[in-house]
This record gives structure tokens, C-alpha cells and sequence, in this order.
């Protein structure tokens, strides 16, 4: 079993659906957008990442593709597929159901 | 919904390859971390430490990947069972059919493995017995296979270069005393270093060492399992206990594990010491004493043919350095693998029904592929919408495969305990083949067997039916209930092959059975029934020479003054006995051999006079023996018939004479008999009777009773005969004539049983699988067959119309099966008897019996489209 990650899986796996929205990225791409995006506050460990990379590509939400990386070098490189696309609009409506309920709860 | 599943097996399939790109993909994260640190300032090498650092472990992050792999699998593999098990829940009968009839396929298929794997594919319950090999001395260009080996000659072979150890070994009938009875034991003189060649210790106790061989040491005795267990109730107490045999006493002390009958069935072994015979000074010194056979362990790193070339020298050199002690013509050494020789009568045998029990397999395939595809008949609505739902092609199959699956493993796993009840009756039929049949059992190879064989079938029985589906889904459901046209091809091919499959097996079976009833019918030559055999061995210590000829003569005027007591003879052996006739050379007195010719050679039957009335074989011509032809110098001999063609070709052979003992002394041929079979299966050889005579007296003799009365009363009057002559002498082995002929037919007879029954199973499951066919077929026509009957077509007609659709089935299944079956009975040859692998007989009464079943089979449905009614059927149209 992965360890406790630092984020919930279904969060991780929104953001990097989410991340990958704006086109093809390999996993260390992904990981420096989300910190990046998140301007440091979320910083994405890779013992959670890839296991998650991997379990979104074996569900069929993204796929993968060997090519050049910026640097010329092979990177593996994740993108979303139509059922991935189509998760992750489900997702985010549903995400944003619940944050903010959670927030006028808190906010109560 | 398509691509997980793909990825998943891909994953499962190519892990090679993707754990080389999980490396890749995670060295590439930890490269650009290190190139980050370097564009922060940091040296190379740091930058480096400090990403590894940061990164983690990186074996961690690979198990946890690893991980999602698997568990994904697992996930919805669980998620496709329950599915499966769901909707099979909804229709038991279907799920006891298919399940039943996958049981009888992998009962069948695993229970004849299971005997395959004990005798044929396990190692010898000896110590790396694919060493091991059974040394001969033979007289090739006389055509003797084995003159046996002296003890000296045995001291040389272990001499040869590629040989560890050579053991000896002898077999003997002693009687032991001590028991309350006395006892006549299977002895197994051996080597003190016989268990160790084979590599096997003792159960309790030891075995022997060389002090125990010594000569004049005391003697011991180590017991067989079989025995241990038959007369001491497995007491290990039995250890230090002592018996007499041989006028001496003889002190057990080990007791073996179970063994294969090697080199046959033994009760007792004891050191060549203590044997009278070969521990005689001349066994020791003399080279033409050759009574013993021998087991030899090969070096471990040298291969057998080598072995073989280094005894042949070995050989040569004793040939050449002792000329006077072997054969003129010639002496060479075999070496035949041990486990070639305890096995080589079983092994075609099994390996034909092992052959039978996967063709019974396809048939089940076939038949439960043929359910399921009626089944998706009934399920193509629940199909096309799925389809239409999303589920693509694959994901179909998918659900199909693993209904199937767990279709397989629970027939299989009810197979199984089918097999495991069959178990016994197998094993004591290959009993009759190989000493290692008791060697069978249910173990992880056979296990193994039954669970691969299962999922295979599973996948085959899967894959056919899911081959009958629509490409295109949305097709499916707009037409859905119209793809039957394809279906019905399936299905009609499955039937033709079943039909084919079946054909051949009824033909094994039948040429079999017909081959058994040849045997059972057969003349023999002789009387079979009224005739009660048994054997006595006298103990040599107490009857020598004249004694013994005082006892035979006292027992036979016994055996002639009980009441009841017809005719009564002894001999050597007697026909159809598993002790065989001894063979000799003998010349003819007007046919000098010319120089180097081999004299000929026939059979030898030593027996008293009333042999031939005793046993009822006929005498031809001239004369048989009287009481007076034992005695002197006077030799006389009958012949048979087939000796007589042989050599004295429209000749009367009766006055010729003929010397057994290279023309010393000469015997006159006074009658000849009519042939008589030694062995059923075979055709009577060249023979030879000769009298008892004072100059041979036999140790050994087997007696034949004419009598009418009861076995069992006629077995104890001679008993309480026996006890009057010598209360310590036991008779043995009393058998009727007519249960030695039924034991020679029991492995033909249990061979034809087991192929019958496996060709039985066959036609009943395509018979069944016809039935449902055709019922099908007529289903669909129903109206067609309203309108017929509207328009006036007699309902005999609709009968006639299903029958010639069924009987085309049966006939082009006909016509492959027996392009199979000639070309497939003659490796069934070895199981034949004076039948042909392609007997014209066989092959029509079998045609007949399908195509009786055939028609029978399609009668049910036929019926129900006759009774269609007409108004009914154009109703619904």
C-alpha cells in the first residue's frame, strides 16, 4: 500500500488531471506545475505521484507517450484521453460542490 | 472501458519491458532535480546527492507503481466474477450441465494422468535412478538375451570405467519357519552393497554391510514392505527376531520402505552368504556360473552410451581372457535404464488412454462451447445493451472469459474428486502393466495438471462461443436475435467435430473390445474349465535326488486315489502361467550342423505321463508318455505340431531322433500333439515334451487336477493329502484353469473396459449436444414448418425433414472421423489382437451405432416440430 500521502489521492489525482488539461507532461513537469500553481504550498511528493500517474493510466484517464523533453532528452509524457477529460469536468463540478460546502460550513 | 483492460495485460505481459520504463521515467525525474541544484549553484556531484536526497528511496516509489498495477488487476477481475457469478446464478441447469459434463472430461483426463505421472514421469524412488541400469550378458547371434552373470563376472564390471558400483541380486523361493504356518518366501539374494547401488535406506533397522556377506557369517534378513505389512501386521517389534530357513537360524534385522517390484516381488532379501547356492566354494571361483543378474550405477557425469562402450570392453577383455568360460559364439553386455525396464509394458497403454482421455476433453469442450453459445442466443438483448451502453467488444468477451472460467474451475474442481474416487481402480489396473503403479497419487504435478488443464479448457470452451459475436455493437442491438445465422455455423461445425471426435474413440474402443472377444473366444489348444492348478516347492534342505522322485511319485498316486479326481499330471509349468517354458538348442540326428550354423532352438515342457490327458491335448500321432519313459536310458520326446511342420516337412517325424546335448545322446520323438498357447495374445511356438525323468528330478512342480468337483473341496482334500505326506510341505497358488485364463485377460480386458467407457461418455455428451442443436434448429422454424403442414405437407414428412438435417450432421462427422480413425487405430496396434487397426467390421458396426444414436437423438425434436400446429405457428408469423 502507498504510504499516507500528503494530499488525499482523489485531490492528487484532480490536480493532475487538472495540470495535464493544458496539454502533455512528463511526471517531474507535473510536479513542478502543481507546486508552481499552488506557489509552493503544495508540494507534490513523487512516492505519491507516480503510483497515482500510474493507477489514472491503468483506469484509462490518461495516457502515455515517449518523446523529447525540452532538454532533448526521452520523458515519458502523460495525457489526458476522452474519458479522462470527461472525469475530470465530472470531478471538478463535484469538487467544487464540496469545498464550498465545507467552506460555508466552516465559515458557519 | 477498453483500455485498462488492455493495459493491464499488457502490464502483466511485458513487465520486463515496463519496469525498464518505470527505471527511464524515474531517472529522468531524478535528472532534471539534480540539473535544477546545478542551475541553483551546486557542483555536480552535490547536486546530484542532494536529488537522490530529495527524490526518496527510489525502490520505494517503484513497489508502490508496482503496486497499482496489481491491485488495479485484482480489482476488477473481482468486479468481473461477481458479474459472472450473477448471472450464472440465473440459470442453475445450465451451470449443473456444463459443470457435469467439464467434470467428467477433467475427472477422466487427471485420474489417467495421475497414473501417467506416478509411472512414467516421476523419478525411481531411488537415489538418482536415471543412473541406474540393469546389466545383461547376451548371446546375440544365438538370440539369447540374457545368459546371466557369475559373481566373478559381476567383481569385473564394477571394474569398468564409467561404472560406480555394480549389486547383485537372485531370486529364490525358500521356506521360512517360525511363523505359525511354514511359509515359502520370494528371497532376493543380494549384495551387501545392493542398497546402496540403488540408493535407498531402510525403514527400520539396517540394511546390509559387508561383514553380513562374509562367508560363514551369520545370517540376517531384511524385510520387504509388502511383507512386513502382509504377515507382521507392520510391527516394527519384528527386528531382532528370528526364523529358521534353510536348516538355519536367520535374524531380521531392517525392514525396507515401499518399492517398486524390483526385480520382482520380493518378501525377504538376504546377503549372498547365507544363500546354499550361490554361497557354494564353485560360485566363487567358476565363471560358468552364471545364476545371478546384476544392477549397476553409472558415474554421475558419464552419459549411458559411453557406460555402454566401456562395459562392452570390459566384456570383450573377460571373453578373451577366460575363451573356456563363455559361449563359443560370442558374449556381449547390455545395459538397459531401470526405468525403461520397469516401465516399458505400461507405457504405451497409458500413453494411448491418456490420448483417449483428451479427445473425450475436446468433446466436452466442444459440447460446453455449444451450451454457452445456445446460452448467448437467450442473452443478446442483455448483450446489445451493454454494447450500447459502452462496453466494447473486448470487454464483452472478457465477461464471457471469465464465466467461463469460473464455469472450469468448478467443474474442474468436481473433477477432481471424481478422479480421486477412480483412483484405486486405476491403480490395480496398472498394476497389472508396472511395478510402479502403487507409486500413483494425487500430487502437485498431477494437481498442477488438472488446474492448467481446466483453465485451458476454460479459455477454449470461452473463445469460441465469444468468436460468434458481432463485430459492431449498435448492430447487435438493432438486429438483435438476427446473428443467428452465424451462430448456427458455430454451433453446426462444434456438433460436426464432436460427431468426428466420438467416431474415433468408438472406433479404439470397438477394435478393442473386438480384439478381447477374439482372445476370450480363442482355442488355446487345451481344456480350460474343470481344471484346478497349483504349485509346490519342495525345501531342498530336507528331499535330494531320489527323495524327491519318492515324493512326486507318492503325491501323484495321492492325487489319482482321491475321489473326484479325473485325470491328474505335473510339470514345470503349465500353459497360460506366468512362469514360461524353458528354451534349449537341440540337433537333428540326419542334419549335422554344417560349420558355423546356429543349432535351433524350441521350448521345453518337462511333465509326468497323464500331462496330455490331464490337460486335453489332443494327441495327433503316435504316442504320449508312459511310466516307463521316465526311467533309463531309453529317451523319448514328444513334439507338437508346429515343430513337426518345422522340421520334418511332410516327413512322419514319429522314430526320428534328436540330441539336446551336441548329438552325446540321443532321444527317439514318439508322438506329436496338437499346438497349445503358452500365452494367449501369442501364437504357439516350436515345443518340446519331455518325461520326468529320475535324471532331472524338479524342486519345483506345478500340478494339474481333471476334476468335476468344487475347487474349493478338491483344494481341500489335497491339502489334508499333502499333511499325510509332509505336514511341513505348503501347496500353493491353487487356481482353476478357467481364473489363469481369465488373470492372462485381465489387462486387455481392463484396457477395453476403460476405452469403451471413455467412447461411451463421448457419445452420450455429442448425442446430448446433437439433441439441443437440432432442437434449436427446429425452434427457429417453427413457422416454416406451420406453413408446411398448412400447405399440406404430412407431419411424417416435418419428421423426415429434422432427421436428414441431423443425420447430415452425423454424416459429414462421419466422413472426418473416419479419415481420423484410419489414419489414428494403428497406434492402437499394441492393444490389438488378430483385428485389424482398420477392421471393416468394426468400422460399420460403429457407423450404425452413430447414426442409430444419431437419429435417436433427433427424434425428440422432430417430434415437436410435428406437433407444431399449423394455426398456432402462421399465427405468430
Amino acid at each position: 500500500m502507498p504510504p499516507k500521502s500528503d494530499l488525499l489521492q482523489g485531490t492528487l489525482d484532480l490536480m493532475i488531471l487538472r495540470t495535464l488539461q493544458r496539454g502533455p507532461m512528463h511526471g517531474w513537469g507535473i510536479s513542478q506545475r502543481i507546486q508552481q500553481l499552488s506557489e509552493d504550498v503544495l508540494q507534490v511528493n513523487q512516492g505519491s505521484l507516480y503510483p497515482a500517474l500510474h493507477r489514472l493510466e491503468q483506469q484509462g484517464l490518461i495516457e502515455a507517450e515517449w518523446g523529447s523533453s525540452e532538454n532533448n532528452r526521452q520523458a515519458k509524457f502523460y495525457q489526458l484521453t476522452r474519458d479522462g477529460r470527461k472525469h475530470l469536468a465530472d470531478e471538478t463540478r463535484n469538487w467544487e460542490r464540496i469545498s464550498t460546502a465545507v467552506a460555508r460550513v466552516i465559515a458557519g | 472501458m477498453l483500455r485498462p483492460w488492455r493495459a493491464r495485460l499488457a502490464t502483466l505481459l511485458r513487465r520486463k519491458r515496463f519496469e525498464r520504463e518505470l527505471d527511464a521515467e524515474l531517472q529522468f525525474h531524478i535528472d532534471m532535480l539534480s540539473s535544477q541544484n546545478v542551475a541553483n549553484g551546486m557542483s555536480p556531484d552535490d547536486a546530484r546527492r542532494a536529488a537522490l536526497k530529495a527524490f526518496g528511496a527510489v525502490d520505494a516509489v517503484k513497489a508502490h507503481v508496482r503496486d497499482t498495477w496489481l491491485s488495479r488487476f485484482f480489482e476488477v477481475a473481482a468486479q468481473d466474477i461477481r458479474y459472472g457469478i450473477r448471472s450464472l446464478r440465473r440459470s442453475p441447469a445450465f451451470v449443473l450441465a456444463v459443470v457435469g459434463t467439464m467434470a467428467l472430461g477433467i475427472g477422466a483426463n487427471t485420474a489417467v494422468f495421475s497414473v501417467v505421472n506416478g509411472v512414467l514421469l516421476r523419478p525411481l524412488p531411488y537415489a538418482d535412478g536415471d543412473h541406474l541400469v540393469v546389466l545383461r550378458q547376451a548371446r546375440p547371434r544365438a538370440g539369447i538375451e540374457d545368459i546371466g552373470l557369475s559373481a566373478l563376472d559381476i567383481d569385473d564390471y564394477r571394474h569398468s570405467r564409467s561404472i560406480a558400483d555394480v549389486g547383485e541380486f537372485h531370486n529364490m523361493w525358500f521356506i521360512l519357519l517360525g511363523r505359525s504356518e511354514p511359509e515359502r518366501v520370494s528371497t532376493e539374494v543380494v549384495s551387501a552393497n545392493f542398497f546402496d547401488v540403488l540408493g535407498i535406506r531402510p525403514l527400520y533397522g539396517r540394511t546390509f554391510v559387508a561383514a553380513d556377506d562374509r562367508p560363514g557369517a551369520p545370517a540376517v534378513l531384511v524385510l520387504s514392505h509388502a511383507y512386513w505389512q502382509r504377515s507382521f501386521g507392520a510391527d516394527p517389534g519384528v527386528i531382532g527376531r528370528v526364523f529358521r530357513m534353510n536348516d538355519r537360524p536367520h535374524t531380521v534385522i531392517g525392514v525396507m520402505p515401499p518399492l517398486p517390484d524390483f526385480p520382482e516381488p520380493v518378501d525377504v532379501y538376504m546377503p549372498t552368504s547365507a544363500c546354499p547356492f550361490r554361497s557354494l566354494p564353485a560360485m566363487a571361483t567358476d565363471r560358468s556360473m552364471r545364476m545371478s543378474g546384476a544392477i549397476a550405477r553409472i558415474r554421475p557425469d558419464v552419459a549411458l552410451t559411453k557406460a555402454q562402450a566401456d562395459l562392452q570392453i570390459t566384456a570383450a577383455s573377460l571373453v578373451r581372457t577366460y575363451p573356456q568360460a563363455y559361449p563359443t559364439d560370442g558374449m556381449t553386455v547390455t545395459a538397459t535404464p531401470l526405468k525403461g525396464e520397469l516401465t516399458r509394458q505400461a507405457r504405451a497403454t497409458l500413453l494411448i488412454l491418456l490420448a483417449t482421455t483428451v479427445f473425450v476433453l475436446l468433446i466436452v469442450c466442444a459440447s460446453i462451447a455449444n451450451l454457452l453459445v445456445a446460452r448467448l442466443v437467450g442473452r443478446e438483448r442483455e448483450m446489445a445493451l451493454r454494447a450500447a451502453l459502452g462496453a466494447g467488444r473486448s470487454r464483452l468477451i472478457r465477461q464471457m472469459l471469465t464465466e467461463s472460467l469460473l464455469l472450469a474451475v468448478a467443474g474442474g474442481a468436481a473433477g477432481l474428486v471424481l478422479a480421486s474416487f477412480s483412483m484405486d481402480a486405476l491403480v490395480a489396473f496398472a498394476a497389472r502393466l508396472t511395478p510402479r503403479a502403487a507409486e500413483t497419487s494425487l500430487d502437485v504435478r498431477v494437481l498442477g495438471f488438472a488446474f492448467g488443464l481446466t483453465v485451458l479448457t476454460g479459455i477454449v470452451f470461452g473463445i469460441v462461443p465469444a468468436l460468434g459475436t458481432r463485430r459492431d455493437a449498435s448492430a447487435s442491438l438493432r438486429d438483435a436475435g438476427r446473428s443467428t445465422e452465424r451462430r448456427h455455423l458455430v454451433r453446426s461445425a462444434l456438433i460436426v467435430a464432436q460427431v468426428a471426435v466420438s467416431f474415433m474413440l468408438l472406433i479404439a474402443a470397438g477394435l478393442t473390445l473386438r480384439s478381447v472377444v477374439k482372445l476370450q473366444d480363442l482355442d488355446p489348444g487345451f481344456r480350460t474349465n474343470d481344471i484346478l492348478t497349483m504349485r509346490i516347492a519342495l525345501n531342498f534342505t530336507r528331499y535330494q535326488d531320489a527323495q524327491i522322485r519318492q515324493f512326486w511319485q507318492r503325491f501323484e498316486h495321492g492325487l489319482d486315489a482321491l475321489p473326484g479326481v479325473i485325470d491328474a499330471a505335473g510339470g514345470g509349468t503349465f500353459p497360460l502361467n506366468s512362469t514360461g517354458l524353458f528354451n534349449t538348442t537341440f540337433q537333428m540326428e540326419n542334419h549335422p550342423l554344417s560349420p558355423g550354423e546356429m543349432p535351433p532352438r524350441v521350448d521345453v515342457h518337462v511333465s509326468t505321463p497323464g500331462y496330455f490327458r490331464t490337460i486335453g491335448q489332443p494327441l495327433l500321432r503316435g504316442r504320449t508318455f508312459t511310466t516307463d519313459d521316465g526311467a533309463g536310458d531309453r529317451q523319448v520326446v514328444v513334439i507338437n505340431e508346429s515343430m513337426a511342420r518345422h522340421f520334418w516337412p511332410g516327413v512322419d517325424p514319429i522314430g526320428k531322433r534328436i540330441s539336446g546335448d551336441n548329438r552325446k545322446t540321443w532321444a527317439t520323438i514318439v508322438g506329436v500333439v496338437q499346438d497349445a498357447r503358452q500365452q494367449l495374445a501369442t501364437a504357439p511356438a516350436d515345443q518340446l515334451y519331455v518325461p520326468l525323468s529320475e535324471n532331472r528330478p524338479m524342486l519345483t512342480m506345478n500340478w494339474l487336477v481333471h476334476t468335476s468337483l468344487p475347487p474349493a473341496v478338491m483344494e481341500r482334500q489335497i491339502k489334508a493329502l499333502m499333511n499325510t505326506i509332509d505336514p511341513e510341505q505348503p501347496v500353493e497358488q491353487f487356481r482353476t484353469m478357467d481364473e489363469v485364463r481369465g488373470e492372462s485377460l485381465q489387462a486387455p480386458r481392463t484396457a477395453a473396459t476403460l476405452l469403451g467407457i471413455f467412447a461411451l461418455l463421448a457419445l452420450t455428451i455429442t448425442a446430448a449436444g446433437l439433441a439441443g442443436v437440432i432442437a434449436y434448429w427446429v425452434n427457429q422454424r417453427t413457422q416454416e414448418f406451420g406453413v408446411r403442414m398448412a400447405l399440406g405437407a404430412p407431419r411424417k414428412g416435418v419428421v423426415g425433414l429434422v432427421l436428414r438435417q441431423g443425420v447430415q450432421f452425423v454424416l459429414i462427422g462421419l466422413g472426418i472421423g473416419l479419415a481420423g480413425a484410419l489414419v489414428l487405430t494403428r497406434w492402437i496396434a499394441s492393444l490389438l489382437f488378430e483385428v485389424q487397426p482398420t477392421d471393416a467390421l468394426t468400422f460399420l458396426a460403429v457407423s450404425a451405432v452413430m447414426v442409430t444414436v444419431a437419429m435417436l437423438a433427433c427424434l425428440i425434436p422432430a417430434r415437436r416440430a410435428a406437433a407444431v400446429d399449423p394455426i398456432v405457428a402462421l399465427r405468430e408469423l
